[in-house]
């Protein structure tokens, strides 16, 4: 036992772990989108299931062509793939196929549609890693932030111009964990965060003034120079006064995700509704479970896009507390295999690709299922290997491509 | 770690740094998915009671209200299209505790003939796809009776699981009158659910849509926007009612159209064409394009496709499969060379390009005939009509005068003048699949016939000038002869005026469009316009059956050959008034001979029911 796990540890060797974990997901994946939509009339072809079959086979195709690559070649082609997947977010302005709620986010090539955000995810990991692999951010100097926080305003934006707000934050958590693998302390970062958690907590007298003492305190324990206190203080109380204009700005559906966070009772049709049954749907399915296609909730058609966004709802009705603990406890083993790449290896530009990539599904993970539990908002966030979705599939595949990559060659750079 | 080994103690300070960030982040994550992890806890296993009980005992179940479908009335408010209701009656396969017992106690209920009310083949099936699909409901009986729903409401206990949904078919209370103009809808096909077009629109299997005519190009207003509302249902799956505190969102109705048509002259023109003879009416308004009666014959029963499937697969077949074609609407879709009328285009032609003037006469007289080189062209009139001039020869439909002028003009001016009193191209009326028609000159009569290895020449501009060898339908042919009697303008021809919404607000108006400046010059329209009157009040006019008391009525018969060698097709054209004109005919009617015979009275009673509808209103209104 002790030498097998030496082996798995053991950098240069392919990680049979996370392949395992990998296709264990999937399979449950397609195990849930098969109940989830076993109420159609379509040939076994046409059927979500077997689409997700065919997605999970092409994107095993492109992570083992990812693992043919070498790092090298990526550290090399990290800035024309950001360029790259700008230019895709800026046809979208042009080209873009419309959704629903007004939403644009997809260009049509005739038989495949794309999203050009999925790929913008990557374009944005890979530049920002190139970035930080030289380079570090302090507070003192605050010209180190310039750089990324251009390269990260400018895909965010145009996605949250789409709008997707959700996907945008994607952007927002990958930046954030880059900062402190770059040098901030949690203490620094709550410091450059306190003007934005002012815009939330202002909506509440008692939360802002508990915020704007810990900030106080911990700017007093920092022993920040006398004019970046002053800055941080103010941007604090701009950030206050600036979140009205911001709420009466915000797009009608956003708005009201955001307030059926607050009360879901407030929309019991739209995104209220969703909250209230895929609850129903979990709470319902109790330790056991009610066993696999004997999901009532889900069956009636309780639950809206329950194939791609609440799938883990329907994980939760069928197989309980105990199949959502073994899933959370998979997804946890499998962040632990990723952002462990960044012990084996030493080179920057390998550590905060592996630790970006796992990022971007730590927050599709957590964002997707507390929104099913009903303690985030509604957003349109996928459920990492398990909601179906060929583009968001693709995405997931190009990360587990670099991981494996990355923990066999990640010294050959 | 043996590749460690070798390392500097900067590397190895480096090492642990990133140990360090390593084990912070996952602490992170783990805290992450330890708040899921209670919340999981707190909903499953702590309120697990809770939420079993509601999700047993909280039947609500989001139904989908389908809106109402918006009515299509004629120009004085007449309702030509409504709906009625439906009842189907299913079964919800999960709340059916014994299929055996409740399949026999279906299979025992027989109507009044002793015959069963449920077919056997289409329960099973039900019962059968139930086992898998136990959360949809599944028709066992499509458009059920009033007795037949009370029976199976009424017996709930008996029947767990045997639900009754009401919708909404549509209705066209006078069945076949005017069906072509007024389209049908059917439920959606696969081929459109494959088509994105459809599927961005949110049309779903099962949904019922317009198919053909103006059902399926005003569909968008017709639908509506169906509502969501939550009902509580008790536990044999029947709706108890809607669930108070869940808000619902009510079904828009679909907008109403309001067309052009006049269902007085509609019912004249219906009445006039028997359903055996093929053919189609079109009457028009000149001045503003609006369409005041329009009818292809064979007609279909456009209620058919609100019957059930089983009615409607039989009567399809029979629609789908006759040779007359009944299916086609020949009024913009039946392309037909225009015969003789053809010779007023050429006529204008040759008067606008100078070419001829009132008092032409060309060399040759018709002596029954023309030679063209060695060719022998016949006149219809064996006898011949000697020298004519413009007036005459329209009036007689005299071919060798318009063989002469054709010849002169070269097909190029023809056709210019043609194209502007809109034949040979689509003039956007407001139904799917309008016909262009066909103009031909030297390059189209090369290319069609190049299989066949024939070359243009000359001589085809003696056949193509009297109208044979064109193509037009018989919308083009009361577009155009209007058009040329009004003098000012061809406008797009139009079956809707204004689209209102289910509470009479207006949604759209549809506002008339001049397709084309379609003008001669003064001197030349007054020698069209003497023309047309004299075919119908000349001595020896072949149009005179269109005579009407006190009114000036302009026509022009026409007999298009017919390639399959049968009787000819007759047209006939009518306008009136023609000082200022407001009413045009087309009446075409396949292979029944002469225009003036057979064509020429159906015109008449339109004409004549028009000024009479008119005569009384203005009589009532001193």
């Amino acid at each position: 036992m002790k030498k097998i796990l030496q082996k798995v540890r053991e950098p240069r060797r392919f990680d049979f772990l996370m392949l395992g974990i990998v296709l264990l997901l999937m399979g449950i994946g397609i195990a849930m989108v098969y109940s989830a939509t076993a109420n159609t009339e379509l040939p076994w072809y046409q059927t979500f299931w077997f689409k997700q079959i065919t997605y999970f086979a092409f994107g095993w195709l492109i992570a083992f062509g990812i693992l043919l690559t070498k790092p090298h070649f990526w550290h090399e082609f990290a800035y024309p793939a950001y360029i790259i997947s700008l230019i895709g977010l800026v046809l979208i302005l042009f080209v873009g196929a419309t959704e629903s709620h007004g939403a644009v986010r997809w260009i049509s090539f005739g038989f495949i549609k794309i999203q050009p955000s999925e790929f913008a995810k990557i374009g944005y990991l890979l530049a920002l890693s190139r970035y930080f692999s030289v380079k570090k951010v302090s507070l003192e100097r605050l010209s180190s932030f310039v750089v990324p926080i251009i390269l990260f305003i400018v895909p965010f934006l145009l996605v949250l111009k789409q709008p997707d707000l959700s996907t945008a934050l994607v952007f927002f958590s990958i930046t954030l964990m880059a900062f402190y693998w770059s040098g901030l302390t949690f203490a620094e970062m709550f410091l450059l965060l306190s003007p934005g958690l002012s815009v939330i907590a202002v909506l509440s007298k008692l939360a802002w003034g508990g915020l704007m003492t810990a900030v106080t305190v911990a700017l007093w324990r920092r022993k920040l120079p006398i004019w970046l206190s002053v800055l941080i203080l103010t941007l604090n109380i701009a950030g206050g006064f600036a979140s009205y204009t911001v709420w009466n700005s915000l797009e009608g559906h956003q708005r009201s995700r955001i307030m059926t966070f607050i009360d879901p009772m407030q929309d019991p049709r739209g995104a209220g509704y969703q909250v209230i049954q895929s609850q129903l749907a979990i709470g319902s399915g109790g330790v056991h479970g009610k066993g696999f296609g004997e999901g009532s909730q889900t069956n009636l058609s309780f639950l809206p896009e329950e194939h791609t966004d609440f799938i883990f709802s329907v994980l939760g009705e069928q197989f309980g507390f105990l199949g959502g603990f073994v899933l959370l406890g998979l997804f946890f083993l499998l962040l632990v295999r990723t952002y462990g790449i960044a012990q084996i290896h030493s080179n920057l530009f390998v550590v905060n690709v592996c630790v970006g990539g796992s990022t971007i599904l730590l927050f599709h993970i957590f964002v997707n299922i507390a929104m099913t539990l009903g303690i985030m908002p509604v957003t349109g966030l996928p459920l990492p290997f398990l909601s179906y979705g060929g583009s968001f599939v693709v995405t997931c595949m190009i990360l587990v491509g670099f991981f494996m990559l990355m923990r066999v060659k990640g010294d050959d750079i | 770690m043996p590749q460690n080994l070798n390392h500097s103690t900067a590397d190895i300070g480096e090492q642990q740094e990133r140990n360090l960030r390593v084990f912070y982040t996952l602490s992170a994550v783990f805290f992450l998915f330890l708040i899921l992890i209670f919340r999981l806890f707190w909903l499953q296993v702590v309120k697990y009671e809770d939420y079993f009980r509601r999700s047993e005992e909280n039947r609500i179940r989001k139904t989908i209200v389908t809106a109402e479908r918006g009515y299509i009335y004629d120009k004085n408010g007449q309702i030509l299209v409504r709906n009625r209701p439906s009842y189907n009656i299913s079964i919800l396969p999960y709340q059916v505790d014994n299929r055996d017992s409740v399949y026999n106690r279906l299979m025992r209920v027989l109507d009044t003939n002793g015959q069963n009310v449920f077919d056997p083949a289409l329960l099973e099936w039900a019962f059968e796809r139930g086992k898998y699909q136990r959360f949809r409901p599944l028709r066992i009986l499509e458009d059920a009776t009033d007795m037949q729903v009370a029976f199976i409401e009424e017996r709930s206990e008996l029947f767990p699981g045997v639900v009754s949904y009401v919708e909404s078919r549509r209705d066209y209370p006078y069945g076949t009158m005017a069906s072509h103009a007024l389209g049908y809808t059917g439920e959606i096909s696969e081929q459109q659910l494959k088509d994105s077009v459809y599927i961005e629109q949110g049309y779903a299997l099962g949904d019922r849509l317009g198919q053909k005519g103006l059902e399926k190009e005003y569909e968008h207003y017709f639908r509506g926007h169906d509502g969501v509302k939550y009902v509580e249902v008790n536990a044999y799956g029947r709706e108890i009612g809607l669930v108070e505190e869940m808000q619902y969102e009510d079904a828009v109705a679909g907008h109403n159209i309001h067309t052009t048509l006049d269902w007085n002259l509609q019912k004249v023109a219906e009445d006039a064409v028997p359903d055996t003879v093929k053919g189609a009416v079109v009457v028009l308004n000149p001045q503003n394009g609006e369409i005041l009666a329009m009818l292809s014959s064979p007609r279909i029963n456009p209620n058919i496709f609100s019957l059930n499937k089983k009615a409607l697969k039989k009567s399809w077949a029979e629609v789908a499969l006759d040779s007359a074609r009944p299916l086609n609407n020949r009024a913009i879709q039946g392309t037909y060379p225009p015969g003789s009328i053809f010779k007023f285009i050429t006529a204008a032609a040759g008067l606008e390009s100078e070419v001829i003037d009132s008092y032409t006469r060309f060399p040759k007289p018709c002596t029954g005939g023309f030679y063209f080189g060695r060719r022998y062209q016949r006149c219809w009139l064996g006898a011949g009509h000697g020298y004519t001039n413009v007036v005459s020869a329209l009036r007689e439909s005299c071919n060798v005068f318009f063989y002469q002028c054709g010849l002169e003009l070269g097909m190029d001016k023809i056709n210019d003048l043609a194209r502007k009193y809109g034949l040979g191209r689509r003039l956007g009326v407001d139904l799917p699949g309008e016909k262009q028609g066909l103009l031909m000159d030297s390059v189209t009569y090369n290319k069609r016939f190049e299989r066949y290895g024939w070359k243009w020449s000359r001589g085809q501009i003696l056949n193509l000038a009297i109208g044979q060898g064109e193509l037009v339908t018989p919308l083009q042919i009361a577009s155009f002869f209007g058009a040329m009697a009004y003098g000012k303008g061809l406008y797009r021809p139009h079956l809707v005026k204004e689209v209102r919404s289910s509470d009479g607000e207006l949604i759209k108006m549809y506002p008339i469009t001049k397709i084309s400046e379609a003008k001669l010059r003064a001197e030349n329209q007054d020698i069209i316009l003497h023309s047309m009157e004299e075919v119908v009040s000349g001595v020896r006019g072949t149009g005179r059956r269109a005579q009407i008391r006190g009114v000036k009525v302009g026509a022009k018969t026409g007999s298009a050959e017919n390639p399959q060698g049968d009787k000819t097709h007759a047209w006939f054209a009518a306008v009136a008034p023609l000082e200022s004109p407001t009413i045009s005919v087309a009446v075409l009617l396949e292979n029944t001979g002469s225009g003036a015979a057979t064509a020429g009275p159906i015109a008449a009673k339109i004409l004549q029911a028009y000024f009479s509808e008119k005569n009384d209103k203005t009589g009532t209104n001193p």
